[in-house]
């Protein structure tokens, strides 16, 4: 709907791949396969609703603990990727918060962000006005002047895939994806009955368009939806994931699970960290996610000894999400 | 009927025309296939003089590879869902028989992935039974294959067997409880939500196709939703899909002004939604009628 300031390093550099470009190539692909582990911070906040200034002081905190500050964000374009695969009135726990959203947007316009807008490519829906609408996003980014863009309808661009994993050579990925100077994977805490868990890096499905990959997004489940959670991971490389636990889903997720109040917003740099942070806090074992094995030392890292816990400690908040036995993907992920 | 908002939209929409003949999704975009086909549809009847429609219609032959499919774009040749969108788009204008011809063509020669589920599959349908999919090597779904059936039974082929069969997809995907999602019934044992733009394809392709009782749950669920709804791609549909079967949307032509008023608030609607508009208005929903839909 409403078009975010055009081509950026960041742009320039992704579409460069295409074509084979020297430049920049090698460090990319050097960070996909070092062999070490760096440590990487995840904070957690405890956030009991979905209160406003809740939200608002749990991203602040979470911001300061992560070292996101003026001089990381000031001028940049920043990209908001919330997850609203299959929105339903009074079904709200399917989809990130209207508020967490409005909390970052506001987060990053007043670090000095030059512009921050909201970007979706629905899963299941064709129809974006009313995935904005059932989902409340609407009110809020009309309300905060907030553009949105429908990545299911954003021009894309066939860039390589930098994981090679799947079968896909290439990604088509749209243009408001590779202009953004900062991608933040706004993803909602669920189980989901394919992939174990869907948080951040799950929720980047959502940034390929469906004019490519169809709506469901079957191509993508044709070449493995594990190799190429990874895939996308690997290539879009957002800087920063928080995802919405206040309510998640629990069972039979994404779409046909029930509530469960998790109280938390979990946030973090590396995606591989903040997924197995909130996989504990769901009482997940993240080593048994296929996706997250994967990306261990790849991505990032999801040993608990790499990791540094800021906030609150998982312990403290940990609440076992329910497990379906009847569903493959769902068994014996349990955390001891 | 001069209502400033539907002269404003045409206005648009012609306004979307680029200098290869295509429509773009929105202004500042490229020319795209299905937003072509689209604003053919829509402005076939008054509008860009006929040189320019033309014009379209050759853009979208551009599109078209040796074997009939028309695709998304010409790097992403699996993405063949656009195909009958433009088969009826060159259905609607003398001249490109042939380019419709391999179109249909093609689509009686294709269809999605189709396998025999394994014992214990998590899902609910009849995976075997073949519509259309969005993409090359991927499962057939509800709208490409509502899609499909409505471009072939436009161009003369409702009596082909693939019609039938996709009808009769259609008709097992329906959800337990009346309308239709993207194309899933059960996962895992649990009864998915419908959606209102895919029950609303569905019940446009199968009038004519399926009896009335076999679809009155389907029926009684998109008149409900239709009442309420002003997403204009749902709405349109859903008067669609209604029509079809006789049954009229309560003001359809002012829900339409009020869809296009909201652009205020919504921002502009892609060429996608502005086409659908214009057609539910010209046609009271009647869209079987518009594009010959025998």
């Amino acid at each position: 709907m409403i078009s975010l300031p055009r081509l950026t390093r960041r742009a320039f550099l992704k579409t460069g791949l295409v074509a084979g470009a020297a430049a920049g190539t090698g460090a990319l692909l050097g960070r996909l396969s070092r062999p070490e582990e760096k440590t990487e911070p995840v904070f957690i906040a405890k956030a009991a609703s979905y209160e406003p200034a809740l939200l608002r002081r749990a991203i602040a905190s979470g911001f300061s603990a992560l070292g996101i500050d003026a001089s990381f964000v000031r001028g940049k374009t920043v990209l908001l990727k919330p997850n609203l695969v299959e929105p339903h009135r009074g079904q709200a726990h399917i989809n990130t918060h209207p508020f967490v959203v409005r909390a970052a947007a506001e987060a990053f316009l007043a670090l000095g962000a030059a512009a921050v807008g909201v970007a979706e490519g629905s899963g299941h829906r064709r129809d974006t006005v009313f995935v904005l609408e059932e989902s409340g996003l609407l009110e809020v980014l009309a309300e905060d002047r907030i553009p949105f863009v429908d990545l299911n309808e954003e021009t894309p661009a066939r860039v390589e895939n930098l994981g090679k994993v799947s079968r896909l050579k290439n990604l088509f990925l749209p243009e408001a994806v590779l202009r953004a100077d900062i991608l933040v994977s706004l993803a909602k805490m669920k189980t989901h009955h394919w992939a174990g868990v869907t948080l951040s890096m799950k929720n980047l499905f959502g940034v390929m368009p469906g004019t490519i990959y169809g709506w469901p997004k079957n191509v993508l489940h044709w070449a493995g939806i594990e190799e190429c959670v990874y895939d996308i991971a690997a290539t879009v490389r957002p800087q920063l994931a928080i995802v919405d636990g206040v309510v998640g889903m629990e069972g039979d997720g994404p779409i046909m699970g029930r509530p469960l109040a998790a109280g938390v917003l979990v946030m973090g740099r590396n995606l591989p960290a903040v997924d197995a942070t909130c996989a504990r806090v769901m009482g997940i074992d993240p080593w048994k996610i296929g996706y997250l094995r994967r990306a261990a030392g790849r991505l990032g890292t999801i040993g608990e000894q790499n990791i540094e816990q800021r906030g609150e400690a998982i312990a403290s908040v940990r609440r076992d999400f329910l497990l379906l036995d009847h569903i493959p993907a769902q068994r014996n992920l349990r955390l001891a | 009927m001069n209502e400033p908002l539907i002269e404003d939209a045409k206005r648009e929409l012609a306004a979307r025309r680029k200098e290869n003949g295509g429509f773009a999704q929105v202004a500042p975009g490229p020319a795209r296939p299905d937003a072509t086909a689209w604003a053919v549809l829509a402005l076939r009847r008054g509008g860009p003089a006929p040189a320019d429609l033309d014009a379209a219609c050759r853009f979208l032959a551009g599109f078209q590879l040796p074997d009939g499919r028309v695709v998304f774009a010409r790097d992403a040749a699996p993405a063949w869902w656009p195909t009958p969108l433009a088969a009826l788009a060159w259905g609607a204008l003398p001249g490109f028989r042939k380019e419709k011809e391999l179109a249909t063509g093609f689509l009686l020669q294709t269809s999605g992935r189709h396998f025999k589920k394994e014992k214990g599959s998590p899902t609910g349908h009849d995976t075997t039974i073949r519509g259309w999919s969005w993409v090359e090597e991927t499962h057939s779904w509800v709208e490409p294959t509502a899609l499909a059936i409505l471009a072939l039974r436009a161009a003369g082929k409702g009596g082909h067997p693939r019609v039938a069969e996709a009808a009769a997809m259609l008709m097992d995907r329906r959800l337990p409880g009346g309308g239709w999602n993207y194309g899933n019934t059960t996962v895992f044992g649990q009864k998915l939500f419908p959606m209102p733009d895919a029950t609303g394809l569905a019940l446009a392709a199968l009038a004519g196709m399926a009896d009335r009782p076999s679809v009155g749950k389907s029926l009684e669920w998109a008149e409900m939703r239709a009442r309420e709804i002003d997403a204009p791609f749902s709405l349109c549909w859903l008067s669609f899909g209604l029509s079809a079967w006789g049954v009229a949307v309560p003001d359809l032509g002012g829900r339409i002004l009020r869809c296009l008023s909201l652009q205020e608030r919504r921002g502009a609607y892609g060429t996608t939604l502005l086409a659908l508009l214009l057609l539910a208005h010209e046609g009271g929903g009647d869209l079987h009628s518009l594009l010959g839909v025998r």
